[in-house]
């Protein structure tokens, strides 16, 4: 740390640490705040899934400046994986998560190679075929699930050596969820201030300084990409087991628009962007659903209006009315 | 005087029995938007009409039932969140389905929680295997079943030699096949299977398929097709314009009333099967199915389909068991229906399999008239 | 094995196809913008028609002109909402905003026009030709006969014309174009109806094949994006080969392979594609 870096970070360090750790418990024990019923259970479990999963797409936007179309692909390696392992090999839920990680980053491994050279919409475009492809091969491999899925997913079972943790109801699967959206946030605040994180904003930002600076942009790029697949993977693996089905409808533009959303909605590099969108998006649709037609509408109408009027979502349009003001 | 006494007397029972009692929540989840969403209305509609005809009669268990219809716009993640309200509003039933991947999504949901889940039109077999709901009850037939029906029709009646399919490829579309195939064997079919052709559930464009089709030139072709609303009556014009001369022959269940209505008389000569007609034998005599066809037809301003018989007679089903076992527990009502006979359905008497199918009784029959559905029973 | 009969129902397929991509690559070689609305538009474009048909009583042509004046000035309004996002060139915000104005297209769609299936009457698509044993129908050689000419007249304007040009030096350096004089804004703009109506001008005449619902949406077009990459982003006359090569690659694959299987064949071998030569496919 230099004299030229800000120090605000060493001010009252003790405050926001005391403030974090409120926030968490808090947090944790919101579902028995909002009534304890299996439904703010079940609805709060979604939540944080669903915002694990735009994280994702996430870290390639804010740390890429590229949008990523193909992250149902690894959502759906995720949940594919964890229903393949326990339904045909009763493997536990570690097990399951790592080979989530591993496919994860395999396939991100190809894809990113492969898009390597592509840039904005071409990088988008190919990143979307592949979501096709993978899609058409779960559809039609039977071994995988075929057309309608694989069922009857079991409980999620974690071994501690002395004890087992089952997640089976809603209420045993929040803990799960929560530590997993926790154990995300910590990791893309810690990445934000990694090599790689700040040479990435550094590519992006400022291309020609990073080559000055002897930085290889695929490099990067490739880290990247390959950081982002498994965290939309293990929200993906979770999936499968609060929802004990997994089919093709995992690569559903559903999810995609909903990864979309989450992150734009509030603003790139904000950290409780994604998870303040997706809380959004699922409480529109729960609580004020008007019928497929005009939640439809409405959700376009938001997704076009934030990004028209101001682009760098609603954070940046009230930073932009909070200067006028003052 | 006597008035007086009389209305005192109703308000003291009024006073002194018991708390009225709360309604009875039927709960609907069907697509109600996007492709499928006229056919989910449809069977939406007839569970509302077979709700109010039991209401008028004086309700259920001497309570009211009232209806609560949600959307799961086709997509299974929606429909899980549907069924979370559901639960939240705590309805005593669910009738659900006309996509099986929404329909096994929520399955588990409604069965941890309690909620005792009729499907009424979605096919997959995995619904019954018991894995997402071990109570599991489904009215629509099963894909087993139809393949006997149209098989027995193809070896035995049309006596075709030659026979191919054109199938959609999907569990769905393969698993008819498949089991179709299974009956050909059963029946010594002597014919020969000639080709199969596939095609997506979303393809629109069939002219590849039929040309090679009509390269084969078989007796019969069995068609499964499951998109009434694009696909299929596109197919019929196709197959119409393409002039092949073998028999259509559909699977169970796929010339609804949308693709009569799309395809007009190019239907001319399809053969097929199907669970329900209000205008054929035997359920032109049903007393059930009667009032419910007049009742349908006044509010709605036309006949009701098999899709909207699916729909009443879950409710039916359902509301003839809770009224024999006097209880709105899901294992009591479900075990009322698994395996036992239901009387005084748009069906007549309603058999179940002990795994919760209900057993169909087909009528096989040959569209004369497409432009006005006009159909003549076979056999 | 009737590979006559294959080879019709293949450019049958290609000249929809090619119809239908014209705007898009152009879109995307002028403007760079991934237009995920494609699909919706194409869906409105056909109940345009169809409701121009049958509820204002319009003749067939009458009804083609209906759409595609319709879809312009919708494409004109949505150019406008979006045309600060197109002059800082914020490629991925422009994106997901077409996306989402998709969705309220669709949305909106169901609400206007309902949620049933509807055929468009009264075209030549009913009216079939029968050469032996061969049989295409009238409808068919109107959308070949239509896509090469539209084809053949946007290639002229573009290599030939001195407007064509200008959207050509805008595609290639629209700040360089501006220093020139050139007004971008009302390039893009242009070049947006252009799209809207193309894919109108598409619908009109491909959709008739069969029935149309407000639930269309990118997935019906989605060749279009193969067609589109596979012919180069960008190339009209790439676009148009690509298009009848991929209908004809589909109606063989189709007969010799398993049909189910096209889409994910097709999408392979774009990807494969991709891998092989990606640096073909970036205008820059």
């Amino acid at each position: 740390m230099t004299v030229i870096e800000s120090r605000s970070t060493n001010q009252l360090p003790m405050a926001r640490s005391a403030a974090i750790a409120v926030l968490i418990v808090v947090g944790f024990f919101l579902p028995r705040l909002l009534g304890g019923t299996s439904v703010a259970y079940s609805t709060l479990t979604t939540i944080a899934i669903f915002a694990v999963m735009c994280y994702g797409v996430d870290v390639v936007l804010s740390y890429l400046g590229e949008v990523s179309l193909g992250h149902t692909l690894f959502w759906a390696v995720g949940g594919y994986t964890a229903a393949n392992l326990s339904v045909k090999y009763g493997l536990n839920g570690w097990s399951t998560a790592l080979a989530t990680v591993g496919l994860c980053v395999v396939a991100a491994g190809f894809l990113g190679a492969v898009t390597l050279r592509t840039r904005e919409f071409v990088f988008s475009l190919v990143t979307y075929a592949a979501a096709v492809v993978a899609y058409e091969i779960a559809f039609n491999w039977d071994a995988i699930g075929g057309s309608d899925g694989i069922v009857g997913i079991s409980a999620l079972k974690l071994p501690f050596g002395f004890a087992t943790y089952v997640g089976g109801t809603q209420e045993e699967l929040w803990p799960i969820a929560f530590v997993l959206l926790l154990l995300t946030l910590a990791f893309i605040a810690r990445f934000r201030r990694s090599r790689l994180g700040t040479t990435a904003l550094m590519v992006q930002m400022n291309p020609p300084l990073a080559a000055s600076l002897g930085i290889d942009p695929r490099k990067v790029r490739l880290a990247v990409f390959l950081i982002s697949a498994p965290i939309t993977g293990l929200a993906g693996w979770l999936y499968a087991y609060q929802r004990a089905y997994v089919g093709p409808d995992m690569f559903e533009s559903y999810f995609l628009v909903m990864m979309l959303t989450a992150v734009v909605l509030i603003g790139r590099r904000v950290l409780v962007g994604p998870l303040i969108g997706t809380a959004i998006l699922i409480a529109q649709q729960n609580l004020l659903s008007l019928g497929g037609d005009w939640n439809k509408i409405i959700l376009g109408s938001v997704l076009a209006l934030v990004l028209i009027l101001g682009p760098t979502g609603l954070v940046g349009f009230f930073r932009r009315f909070g200067k006028t003001r003052a | 005087m006597k008035k007086t006494i009389k209305v005192a007397i109703a308000l003291l029972l009024g006073l002194t029995s018991p708390a009225m009692a709360q309604d009875i929540k039927v709960g609907t989840i069907f697509p109600l938007s996007g492709g499928a969403g006229p056919d989910g209305q449809s069977v939406t509609n007839a569970v509302k009409l077979a709700i109010e005809q039991i209401n008028e009669k004086g309700g259920l268990l001497g309570r009211k039932i009232t209806l609560i219809s949600k959307d799961d716009e086709s997509t299974p993640a929606v429909g899980v969140s549907r069924a979370n309200e559901m639960i939240a509003e705590k309805v005593d039933v669910v009738i659900e389905g006309w996509n099986s991947p929404v329909t096994l999504a929520m399955q588990p949901i409604l069965a941890r929680a309690g909620v005792l889940d009729i499907t009424a039109v979605s096919k997959s077999d995995l619904i019954l295997a018991g894995e997402t709901n071990p109570l599991a009850i489904r009215i629509n037939s099963s894909n087993g079943f139809d393949a006997g029906v149209i098989a027995k029709y193809v070896v035995e009646t049309l006596k075709a030699k030659k026979v191919a399919f054109l199938t959609q490829n999907d569990v769905y579309g393969n698993g008819f096949q498949t089991a179709v195939e299974a009956e050909f064997k059963k029946l010594n079919f002597s014919g020969q299977i000639v080709t199969t052709e596939k095609f997506a559930f979303k393809d629109t464009d069939f002219r590849v398929q039929l040309t090679s089709l009509k390269s084969a030139n078989p007796d019969a072709i069995i068609v499964t097709n499951s998109s009434n609303s694009s696909g299929l009556p596109a197919m019929v014009e196709q197959y119409r314009q393409a002039d092949l001369k073998s028999t259509f022959v559909g699977a169970v269940g796929i010339m609804l009333p949308t693709v009569f209505k799309v395809a007009g008389d190019a239907n001319n000569g399809i053969i097929s099967a199907d669970i329900y007609f209000w205008n054929l034998p035997p359920f032109d005599a049903i007393p059930e199915s009667k009032s419910f066809v007049a009742a349908f037809k006044k509010a709605y301003g036309v006949e009701p389909d098999k899709s909207a018989a699916l729909g009443a007679a879950a409710l039916q089903v359902w509301a003839r068991a809770v009224e024999a076992t006097k209880s709105l527990d899901r294992k009591t009502v479900a075990e009322a229906i698994r395996g036992k006979t239901i009387k005084g359905t748009v069906f007549g008497d309603a058999q179940f399999l002990p795994n919760g199918q209900l057993q169909p009784r087909y009528v096989v029959f040959k569209v004369v008239d497409g432009k006005t559905a006009k159909l003549e029973a076979l056999e | 094995m009737n590979v006559a009969q294959q080879i019709i129902n293949g450019l049958v397929l290609g000249s929809g196809y090619a119809c239908i991509a014209l705007g898009w690559t152009i879109l995307l070689g002028v403007a760079r913008l991934v237009n995920f609305a494609h699909g919706q538009l194409y869906m409105l474009g056909a109940f345009v028609t169809w409701y121009a048909m049958t509820r204002l009583g319009m003749p067939y042509p009458l009804a083609i002109l209906a759409a595609i004046v319709a879809l312009a000035i919708l494409g004109a309004l949505m150019q406008s909402a979006m045309m600060g996002l197109v002059m800082t060139q914020n490629l991925t915000s422009l994106m997901i905003v077409t996306l989402g104005l998709g969705y309220v297209l669709q949305g909106g769609s169901a609400l206007i026009f309902g949620g049933n299936p509807q055929t468009i009457p009264g075209t030549l698509a009913r009216a079939k030709v029968d050469l032996g044993s061969l049989w295409f129908t009238w409808q068919d050689v109107l959308v070949l006969a239509a896509t090469l000419a539209l084809y053949g007249a946007v290639w002229l304007f573009t290599q030939k014309t001195r407007f064509g040009s200008v959207i050509r030096a805008v595609a290639e350096d629209p700040k360089l174009a501006e220093l020139f004089g050139i007004n971008a804004k009302v390039v893009y703009l242009l070049v947006f109806v252009f799209e809207c109506s193309a894919v109108a001008l598409g619908a009109a005449l491909v959709a008739p094949r069969s029935p149309i619902l407000t639930s269309m949406g990118f997935n019906e077009v989605i060749m279009t994006f193969v067609v589109v990459v596979l012919g180069g982003i960008g190339s009209i006359g790439g676009a148009l080969a690509a298009g009848l090569g991929l209908g004809l690659f589909i109606a063989f694959f189709g007969a010799f392979v398993a049909h189910a299987y096209t889409t994910a064949a097709a999408f392979a071998v774009l990807l494969a594609l991709l891998v092989i030569r990606p640096a073909g496919l970036a205008t820059k």
